[in-house]
């Protein structure tokens, strides 16, 4: 299309997309229809099922070649779901992208408008809005930004873990940021992974001894993100290293330290053996430790609370590397993308009192229980009470803390699985008869239902019905110095009471309490449980709404390990094709000053945010670097001569769309 | 030996409208969202004596097996506790749908033989609305007299021994219904009626 075309009287067409029903059962189409062959400037109106299909596309496509058309706009979905689309197909017209507007009929609209007449008004109201708009529309072309090669990954489970790793093997520089003093997370704390049965640490930890000699990336353990800035292929991140009192770079991690403090035995609570043992204040976290270095923790260390310790442990190191000044440090990296894999916490099992646990010594959570069947556990693998004993007899009740409207709504997923991984392993090491009390056996997975067939087969005993309770107060001469499960056996139709030596609760999976802090930090969504919003569900899985930033494993939502370990393999396939491809188009919505009108008052100035504005002496005026220019809007709105305007928001362009969204009222 | 009936049950058994009906009174609506988990059940004192247990009768409301839901002696043993509403996962009011459904069962006269509970509850509200209060002896005589007479035999010698002691009296307690005006027995029924409409 020739130049002189494009700046003559605007020619507009109009398409209406029915969405299949999406659109079409609210919003009267005809009607829009109708309506719009009436305002000023449209030469054609269009309806059709599908505008973002290829017909849909070419319908516009042929009207601008035919009808000589220089300004489109289409009414359907969000912006965010296909403005892209109908931009490319603008262009591929030979029409410049920026001649097309978008009217959001469907999210602002059909889905969340009950009456059909105030929806096809509104629907009216927002294409006339487009309309007066797009007639002021002008040519722009993208600005093109170089992407930073290095990526971030945030946590060091198993998904992040995967991530690095595959980002490392393709030559990128990674940096992995993990909160705990060791990378591992979850997955490191259990024995076995079902329905396998192959050895959680077996496969975990040569993949985290990778990770440590991998020469592309950098590990940050014991460190938090606590600082975000930039865009898209351009991120500054502020990394705080939390002081471990120990230079890693010098610590081989011999404990010698450990055997050398003051206190002869552990004291403090081991939360990774999730409190069944107690560790000294200086300490490695578990015998394979990523990295094998050990940490001081001041909470509870004499020398770090009071400073009158013999400090026998620095005595004890031959390589100097106990440190009592060390400090917080912070680390700036400068990364182009960042995958988020920051998992989950379990649910707290005091919140749902009525199984006693915190009560009951012998209520366990299944995480503890996790630690007991661990062979590097605090029991060397031995399933045991409190008091040191084998259970004959143990109930694990599933579904606690998940689906129930008063904790978490939400299935955890793995937790039926994992139970029945307990129950064999328990089954399999005491020979105790086991009871699983469970709503319903969700076993969908490669393998899940021919394992519970398995364990079905094992003899392991299955009760359908949620427990009520869990008691010690007792009826029969069985129930004696037991714990009591009550439920309803829903097959039969009747309430058991099944005495036990021990209960497992199967605890649900939540977002991490600090969730929205997090969210806030990287700018993503988070849903109203605190689990990272993708961008969409179903196409864009690992994406945020934040253009660079990646999710991956359960941040996102429950998860197992294979579809965590996919995930981020999704993310990384991600992340690559934004680095790989050098550069990122960035929108035109930079702010220009027009000359004539600035006074040279320097008020932009001193506001812009990214320092784009500089002041021309010669010409006595304001200058804006559009390189720079992020698109704020700050120094438009702040111009008392309304010098300062912005591409693609020009006062004009938001007047027309005001105007003609005023038509709804 | 007992007969062999039909258990099967065909579509023409269950009353569609049922469901809406009892979460209609019972303001239970989440009727619908019961997954069964048996819950309730495991929470109840009483479920060990109940002829269904409550995920039984809610699951028997939400499908319209109505006969069988009003004529169950579960409704009639449930002791109020609230149990099962605390701890159901879904939040359905199940006490007060086993509420609504002992009204449901007073109302179509469907209610397990020899088992009182429903006429006492019909003679202690008739004899509050006429009288304004309930007169003990009164009570039992009509609760004997529609469901068991002959059992009142067997208990007329504890009631001549409580009549001596001074007990239960013969006496018709009554408190003046008045007018309607502001205060008086009158506005309660007034009020109580506006609210079942």
């Amino acid at each position: 299309m020739s130049e002189t075309m494009q700046s003559a009287e605007p020619r507009v067409g109009v398409y209406v997309c029915h969405c299949g029903i999406n659109i079409a059962a609210k919003v009267d189409i005809a009607a829009v229809v109708e309506f719009a062959k009436t305002l000023p400037y449209v030469i054609v109106v269009r309806d059709y099922k599908f505008m973002c299909s290829d017909p849909g596309q070419e319908l516009l496509q042929q009207d601008i070649k035919e009808l000589g058309l220089n300004r489109i706009v289409v009414a359907s979905c969000s912006p965010l779901m296909h403005e892209a689309t109908f931009r490319h197909a603008t262009e591929a017209a030979g029409l410049n992208q920026f001649y097309f507007q978008m009217a959001n009929i469907r999210e602002h609209v059909s889905w969340v408008t009950a009456d059909k007449a105030l929806a096809t008004r509104k629907s009216q109201a927002l294409v006339s809005a487009a309309v007066r708009r797009v007639v002021l529309n002008e040519p722009l072309e993208h600005q093109k930004v170089p992407v930073k090669p290095n990526v971030l990954v945030v946590g060091g489970g198993i998904a992040g873990i995967h991530a690095a790793l595959t980002l490392a093997n393709a030559g990128k520089q990674v940096t992995l940021v993990e909160r705990e003093p060791t990378i591992g997370g979850h997955m490191a704390k259990f024995d076995k992974t079902f329905p396998t049965l192959d050895c959680a640490a077996c496969i975990l930890t040569p993949k985290m001894s990778m990770v440590r000699s991998h020469p592309n990336i950098t590990m940050l353990t014991y460190a938090e993100v606590v600082g975000v800035e930039g865009y898209v292929g351009n991120f500054t991140v502020k990394v705080k290293k939390k002081a471990r009192y120990v230079h890693e770079e010098l610590c081989v991690g011999c404990n010698e330290c450990v055997e050398a403090c003051v206190y002869k035995e552990g004291r403090f609570t081991d939360t990774f053996n999730e409190g069944l043992s107690k560790r000294k204040p200086v300490y490695m976290p578990f015998p394979q430790a990523t990295p094998s270095v050990v940490l001081i923790d001041p909470e509870s260390c004499i020398e770090l609370k009071t400073g009158k310790c013999k400090k026998q442990c620095a005595t004890a190191c031959t390589r100097n590397a106990i440190d009592f000044t060390m400090t917080d440090e912070i680390v700036a990296l400068e990364v182009g993308a960042i995958i988020i894999a920051t998992g989950f916490q379990t649910f707290d099992a005091t919140r749902i009192p009525q199984y006693g646990y915190g009560k009951f010594p012998n209520v366990y959570t299944s995480l503890e229980v996790e630690r007991l069947v661990n062979a590097s556990g605090p029991t060397g693998g031995e399933v045991q009470l409190r008091d040191g004993s084998t259970p004959k007899r143990v109930g694990i009740i599933h579904c606690v803390g998940s689906r129930d409207e008063k904790t978490n709504r939400h299935c955890s997923r793995v937790c039926c699985m994992y139970s029945l991984k307990l129950a064999h392993l328990i089954h399999e090491r005491t020979d105790a008869e086991v009871y699983n009390l469970y709503i319903d056996m969700r076993t969908p997975g490669k393998g899940y239902e021919e394992f519970y067939d398995k364990l079905l087969k094992e003899g392991v005993n299955f009760i359908r019905g949620r427990a009520a309770e869990v008691t010690d107060w007792t009826v029969t001469p069985e129930e004696e110095g037991k714990l009591v499960i009550r439920a309803e056996d829903t097959l039969i139709g009747v309430v058991r009471r099944i005495p036990v030596d021990m209960v497992v609760l199967s605890v649900g999976l939540e977002a991490h309490a600090d969730a929205d802090e997090v969210r806030r930090l990287f700018n993503i969504s988070c849903s109203k449980e605190g689990w990272f919003l993708e961008r969409h569900p179903k196409l864009a899985p690992v994406s945020t709404f934040t253009d660079g930033i990646f999710i991956a494993g359960a941040c996102q939502g429950p998860k197992d390990i294979p579809d965590t370990v996919a995930q981020a393999g999704a993310a990384v396939a991600e992340a690559l094709a934004l680095v790989d491809r050098g550069f990122v188009e960035l929108e035109p919505n930079t702010a220009f000053i027009t000359k004539e009108l600035c006074s040279g008052c320097h008020t932009c100035i001193a506001m812009c945010p990214f320092s784009a504005i500089r002041y021309n002496k010669e010409a006595g005026v304001a200058e804006i670097n559009p390189a720079l220019c992020k698109g704020c809007g700050t120094c438009v709105a702040a111009c008392p001569s309304g010098a300062a305007q912005q591409h693609l928001f020009t006062d004009e362009q938001i007047f027309q769309e005001i105007e003609g969204v005023l038509n709804y009222v | 030996m007992d007969e062999i009936t039909r258990t099967v049950k065909y579509e023409a058994d269950t009353d569609p409208h049922f469901a809406e009906e009892i979460a209609g009174i019972a303001r239970g609506e989440t009727l619908r969202a019961c997954i069964q988990c048996g819950n309730c059940s495991g929470a109840c004192p009483v479920s060990p004596y109940m002829d269904y247990t409550p995920r039984r009768i809610i699951a028997m409301t939400r499908a319209g097996f109505k006969r069988e839901a009003l004529s169950s002696t579960t409704i009639w043993l449930c002791a109020s506790c609230y149990n099962c509403t605390v701890e159901c996962p879904k939040q359905i009011r199940i006490t007060d749908v086993m509420y609504a459904l002992k009204q449901k069962a007073i109302k179509e006269r469907l209610y397990p033989k020899r088992f009182p509970v429903a006429v006492l509850a019909r003679e202690f509200s008739a004899a509050v609305r006429q009288f304004g209060r309930n007169s003990e002896l009164w009570l039992i005589i009509y609760l004997y007299l529609k469901t068991n007479p002959f059992a009142m035999l067997k208990q007329s010698i504890l009631g001549l021994r409580l009549f001596l002691q001074g007990r239960m009296g013969l006496k018709r307690e009554r408190i003046p219904m008045g007018t309607g005006k502001k205060g008086d027995l009158q506005t309660i029924w007034n009020a109580l009626d506006r609210a079942d409409r």
